[in-house]
C-alpha cells in the first residue's frame, strides 16, 4: 500500500514538473497574440482580444491560475477553438490509442518470433538476413515509408484508403508505418536477450533432463527474456501515444498527436500543455502497468 | 420476384445518387461558431452552414445574399433590407432580430475575431419583421462589404441551447446543414430541403482535412476524395497524366512581394556593419526591382502555379490601375543605376560596394530574410532572389526561417529587404495597412513595417477611405497606387499565387480567388 501511495505521489510530482516547465518554456516562444489574433484587427481589438484570454495579466499570476485550474482537472479552453482542451483531447484519444495497438500488436506479431527464430538459428543465414532487414526497418524514415505504402497500395494498386479512420481498412497503411520501427527494434531485443539467456546454467540443465527443445526455448528461456522486453513494450507504448505525429499528420489521422501538432502550429497553447499533461500521466500509469506485469511474469520480483 | 428486383435496383440507384461527396482541405475547421475564428479554411467549412447578408462573387464583387439591398441615410446610418422567407435549419424563418443580433455579437462578443471587419458597428437593431437599422462609430464606406463576416444565426436558439449546445449542434440559413463533425478534422452536412437559394447538387457532403499534400493528391487518385485543395506543382502532371482528375487554377488575391528599408540611413540589420543603406533612395529600390526576373520565378519555381503581377493589387480589387505594368528585367540597367548612383565597384573584385559613415567602403551585401514555411515555396524563391541579386553584383544571401519567428521579427522591424505575402479582398484595408504611413495610433500603417511614407499618398488614401462613391473611391486608389507603386517603388510585386484545386472528372469546379473552397460551388457534369 505503501508502494503505491509513493509511487502516485511521484507521478504527481512529474505531472507538475512537467506542466510547469512547459508552461515556462511557452512563454519564451514571444507574444500568442502575433498569431492567434487575425491580421486585420486594430492594436486596440487585439488587446481587447488579450484581455478575453486573460493574457494581460502577469505571467506568474497567469501561472498561479493555471496551476489552480489543474489541481481541479480544468486544463483551460482551446484559444482557437473555444471548447475545452481535455474535452479536444479526449474525442481524438480512442482514435491514437486503437492505431498503436495495432501497430503495437503487428510488431509483437512479426517481432518477437522472428527475434526468437534468429536466436536459435544464431549466424545462420535466416539470422543474417533477418538482421540485415531490421538494421533497414530501424533507419528507414517514418515519412518515406508511409508515402512510399500510399503511392504502393492507394494510388498504384487502388487496395487500401490513405486518409481518415472510416473502416478497419484504414488501420492498415498506417499500423505497418508505425510497426516498421518497433518489428526492428523487438526482434533485435529479443535476438540478443534470447542469446543471453540460452547460454546460461538453467537452461544446459534443462536440456540435460531431456526435455524437448520447444519447451526449452518457450517454456524456460523466453519466459525470462520476456521481461525486459515488457518494458520497452510499455515504453514503446508511452512514446507512440505521444510520438505518432508524422504518421498521423501523413495519413489525416483524426489522433491527438495531430491535434497537439497543429495547436503548436497556432500557438493553441492550453491545448498544448493539457496535450503534456495528458503524455505525463500515461507515461507514469504505463510505467506503472510494466511494474505490475514484471512481478506477473518473474515470481522472483516482489514488492515490500 | 421481379418486383423485388425492381425494389433492389431502385434502392441501389438510390444509394448511388446518396454517394457522399468529398472535399479535402489543407486544414480544418476549429470551431463552428462562425464570429470566433478568422481564418480561411475554418470559414470556408462554416460557409456551407452560414451566410452572410453580403458576399463577394468569384468575380471579387461584393453582392447580396441574405440582404435585399441596403441603403444609407447618413454617413454613420444604414438601412439593411432583408430577404423575405429565408428559412433557419430548424424550420423558423430568418427576421431582422436574427440579423441585428448577429451582426452586434460578431461586432461587440469579446472572442470576435471578426472585428477587423464589423468593429466599426455601435448599434444594430430590427425596425420591423425584414429591416434592420445598423450605426456606425466612425463613417464606413465598405460596410456591405464588411458585412461578409457577420454570419446570421438563429438568435432565439443560441439562447436556448447556449453557446456550448450551439457549437454541438449549429443552425444557420446555408445550403447545408450540419449532421455531425470532429473538430479540426472532418465535418457531416446534408444539403437542407428548404434552403432558399440554388439547391446544390450533392445531397451528402464530407469536408475532411488532409494536411499532407502527397495523401492529398493519393486521396485524390484513389477515388477517395472528390475535390483537392492546394495539390502541389510537382504533382500536376501526375494528376492529369492519371486520367481521373485535373487540376484546377484561378489566379488569387495573395500577392508574395518584397519590401526594403525606408528609414534608416545607418544601421540596417541585413546590410555589413556601419554601410550606408541605399534604400532610401527610389532609384536603388527600382534597381532591385529590375533585377528581379518574376517570369523566371512563376515558370521555374512555382511550376506555373503563380501569376506575374504587374503591382500589388490584383485585377480584381477595388483600385486596381491598368496603368501600373512591371519595369521590365533588366539586369544590366539596374547594376547600371546602381553604379550611377555611387554603389560601383571600386576594388576591381566585380562586387557592387556601398560607402560607410565613416568614409570607406564594404562590399555590398545583402541579407534577404524570408519565411519558410507560410508561403508556396517561399524559401526557393527567396533563394533565387538572392541569385538574381548576384548577377547584377550584390552578395545577396538568405536567411529563411519558419513564420513563428520571421513575423514577429517583420513586425519589430529588422530587415533590410524582406520577402512576404499579402491577401486582402478589402483594398481600402491594404492600402490602410501597407502604403498609409505609420502612426502611434495604431490605425495607419499597421502593417507597413518598413515605414513606407509619402504626405500626396496618405491624403489620397485617407480620402479614398471616407468616400461613399464607389467610382470616386477607385480613382483615389488608383491615383495613389501609381504614386506609391510606379513613382516611389514602395514594394516590389512578385507574382500573385494561384488558389488550386484538384477536381475528380464528372464534376465542374472552378477555385475562387479569395481561397474559399465550397463544396455548393461544384456541380455534377
Amino acid at each position: 500500500m505503501r508502494y503505491f501511495t509513493v509511487r502516485f505521489l511521484q507521478m504527481l510530482f512529474a505531472v507538475w514538473a512537467v506542466a510547469t516547465l512547459v508552461f515556462l518554456f511557452l512563454q519564451l516562444t514571444g507574444d500568442p497574440m502575433e498569431l492567434l489574433a487575425p491580421e486585420d484587427m486594430t492594436e486596440a481589438q487585439v488587446e481587447e482580444l488579450r484581455k478575453a484570454y486573460g493574457l494581460d495579466k502577469p505571467i506568474h499570476v497567469q501561472y498561479l491560475i493555471y496551476m489552480k485550474n489543474l489541481l481541479r482537472g480544468d486544463l483551460g479552453v482551446s484559444w482557437t477553438s473555444g471548447e475545452p482542451a481535455l474535452a479536444l483531447l479526449a474525442q481524438r484519444f480512442p482514435a491514437t490509442l486503437k492505431l498503436v495497438l495495432v501497430a503495437l500488436g503487428i510488431a509483437i506479431f512479426f517481432g518477437l518470433p522472428a527475434g526468437v527464430w534468429a536466436a536459435v538459428r544464431a549466424d545462420s543465414l535466416v539470422d543474417r538476413a533477418l538482421r540485415f532487414l531490421s538494421v533497414v526497418g530501424i533507419s528507414a524514415p517514418t515519412f518515406w515509408i508511409g508515402i512510399m505504402l500510399i503511392l504502393i497500395f492507394s494510388v498504384t494498386l487502388g487496395w487500401l484508403p490513405s486518409a481518415g479512420a472510416h473502416s478497419w481498412k484504414h488501420y492498415i497503411l498506417p499500423g505497418v508505418t508505425l510497426s516498421f520501427y518497433r518489428i526492428a527494434l523487438f526482434l533485435r531485443m529479443i535476438r540478443s536477450t534470447m542469446l543471453d539467456v540460452l547460454s546460461q546454467d538453467y537452461v544446459r540443465t534443462a536440456r540435460a533432463k531431456g526435455l524437448p527443445e520447444r519447451v526449452v526455448v518457450y517454456k524456460h528461456a523466453l519466459r525470462n527474456a520476456l521481461i525486459p522486453f515488457v518494458t520497452l513494450v510499455g515504453l514503446q507504448f508511452g512514446h507512440l501515444m505521444a510520438g505518432a505525429v508524422v504518421t498521423e499528420w501523413i495519413f489525416a489521422w483524426p489522433g491527438m498527436n495531430r491535434l497537439a501538432l497543429n495547436a503548436l502550429f497556432t500557438e493553441d497553447r492550453p491545448v498544448i500543455l493539457a496535450f503534456v499533461v495528458l503524455t505525463a500521466v500515461i507515461f507514469a500509469a504505463v510505467n506503472f502497468v510494466v511494474d505490475v506485469l514484471y512481478g506477473l511474469i518473474d515470481p522472483r520480483v516482489r514488492y515490500a | 420476384m421481379r418486383r423485388l428486383l425492381v425494389a433492389l435496383l431502385s434502392l441501389l440507384a438510390l444509394g448511388y445518387a446518396e454517394k457522399t461527396f468529398v472535399v479535402a482541405y489543407q486544414g480544418g475547421a476549429v470551431t463552428l461558431d462562425p464570429h470566433m475564428r478568422n481564418e480561411t479554411t475554418t470559414l470556408a467549412w462554416q460557409h456551407h452552414i452560414f451566410e452572410t447578408p453580403f458576399f463577394y462573387n468569384p468575380e471579387g464583387k461584393v453582392v447580396p445574399v441574405l440582404a435585399e439591398k441596403i441603403e444609407q441615410i447618413d454617413e454613420n446610418t444604414w438601412k439593411l433590407y432583408l430577404k423575405k422567407g429565408v428559412k433557419f435549419h430548424d424550420g423558423t424563418e430568418m427576421t431582422a432580430e436574427d440579423v441585428a443580433f448577429s451582426i452586434l455579437r460578431a461586432a461587440t462578443h469579446k472572442k470576435s475575431q471578426m472585428k477587423g471587419y464589423v468593429g466599426k458597428v455601435s448599434d444594430a437593431k430590427a425596425l420591423d419583421r425584414y429591416t434592420v437599422l445598423i450605426k456606425t462609430k466612425v463613417p464606413d464606406p465598405l460596410l456591405p462589404a464588411h458585412l461578409d463576416h457577420a454570419a446570421v444565426i438563429p438568435k432565439a436558439y443560441l439562447e436556448k441551447v447556449g453557446e456550448e449546445g450551439f457549437n454541438k449542434h449549429p443552425i444557420g440559413t446555408g445550403p447545408y446543414k450540419f449532421v455531425s463533425w470532429l473538430n479540426g478534422d472532418h465535418l457531416n452536412l446534408e444539403a437542407f430541403e428548404d434552403y432558399w437559394g440554388k439547391k446544390p447538387d450533392f445531397k451528402k457532403v464530407k469536408l475532411v482535412n488532409i494536411p499532407n499534400g502527397a495523401t492529398r493528391v493519393a486521396a485524390l487518385l484513389s477515388g477517395e476524395v472528390d475535390i483537392a485543395e492546394k495539390v502541389l506543382p510537382q504533382d500536376f502532371a501526375r494528376v492529369e497524366r492519371s486520367g481521373v482528375a485535373t487540376v484546377k487554377q484561378t489566379p488569387g488575391v495573395r500577392v508574395i512581394y518584397i519590401a526594403l528599408d525606408y528609414w534608416r540611413e545607418y544601421g540596417s540589420e541585413g546590410l555589413p556593419e556601419g554601410a550606408k543603406n541605399p534604400f532610401l533612395d527610389p532609384r536603388a529600390r527600382k534597381a532591385i526591382y529590375m533585377a528581379i526576373d518574376a517570369d523566371a520565378i512563376v515558370k521555374k519555381i512555382m511550376g506555373g502555379a503563380a501569376t506575374v503581377a504587374q503591382q500589388f493589387l490584383a485585377p480584381i480589387h477595388e483600385g486596381y490601375n491598368p496603368e501600373i505594368k512591371r519595369f521590365p528585367y533588366d539586369p544590366k540597367a539596374a547594376r547600371k543605376l546602381l553604379e550611377d548612383l555611387g554603389y560601383g565597384d571600386t576594388d576591381g573584385d566585380g562586387w557592387l560596394e556601398l560607402p560607410t559613415k565613416d568614409g570607406g567602403r564594404v562590399p555590398f551585401k545583402l541579407r534577404i530574410d524570408a519565411p519558410n514555411d507560410r508561403y508556396l515555396n517561399d524559401a526557393q524563391i527567396a533563394q533565387a532572389l538572392a541569385n538574381m541579386l548576384r548577377k547584377i553584383g550584390i552578395q545577396a544571401e538568405v536567411n529563411a526561417v519558419p513564420k513563428k519567428v520571421f513575423f514577429p521579427n517583420m513586425t519589430k522591424g529588422h530587415f533590410t529587404m524582406y520577402m512576404a505575402g499579402w491577401g486582402s479582398m478589402d483594398s481600402i484595408n491594404t492600402a490602410l495597412s501597407l502604403f498609409h504611413s505609420k502612426d502611434e495610433s495604431g490605425l495607419y500603417g499597421r502593417f507597413n513595417r518598413m515605414r513606407y511614407k509619402n504626405p500626396e499618398v496618405d491624403r489620397l488614401i485617407e480620402e479614398a477611405a471616407k468616400t461613399f462613391d464607389k467610382a470616386k473611391r477607385e480613382e483615389l486608389l488608383r491615383k495613389a497606387m501609381y504614386i506609391a507603386m510606379v513613382e516611389d517603388v514602395a514594394y516590389i510585386p512578385l507574382h500573385y499565387e494561384n488558389v488550386i484545386a484538384g477536381v475528380r472528372k464528372g464534376v465542374r469546379f472552378t477555385p475562387r480567388p479569395d481561397e474559399y473552397l465550397h463544396a455548393f460551388e461544384a456541380e455534377k457534369e
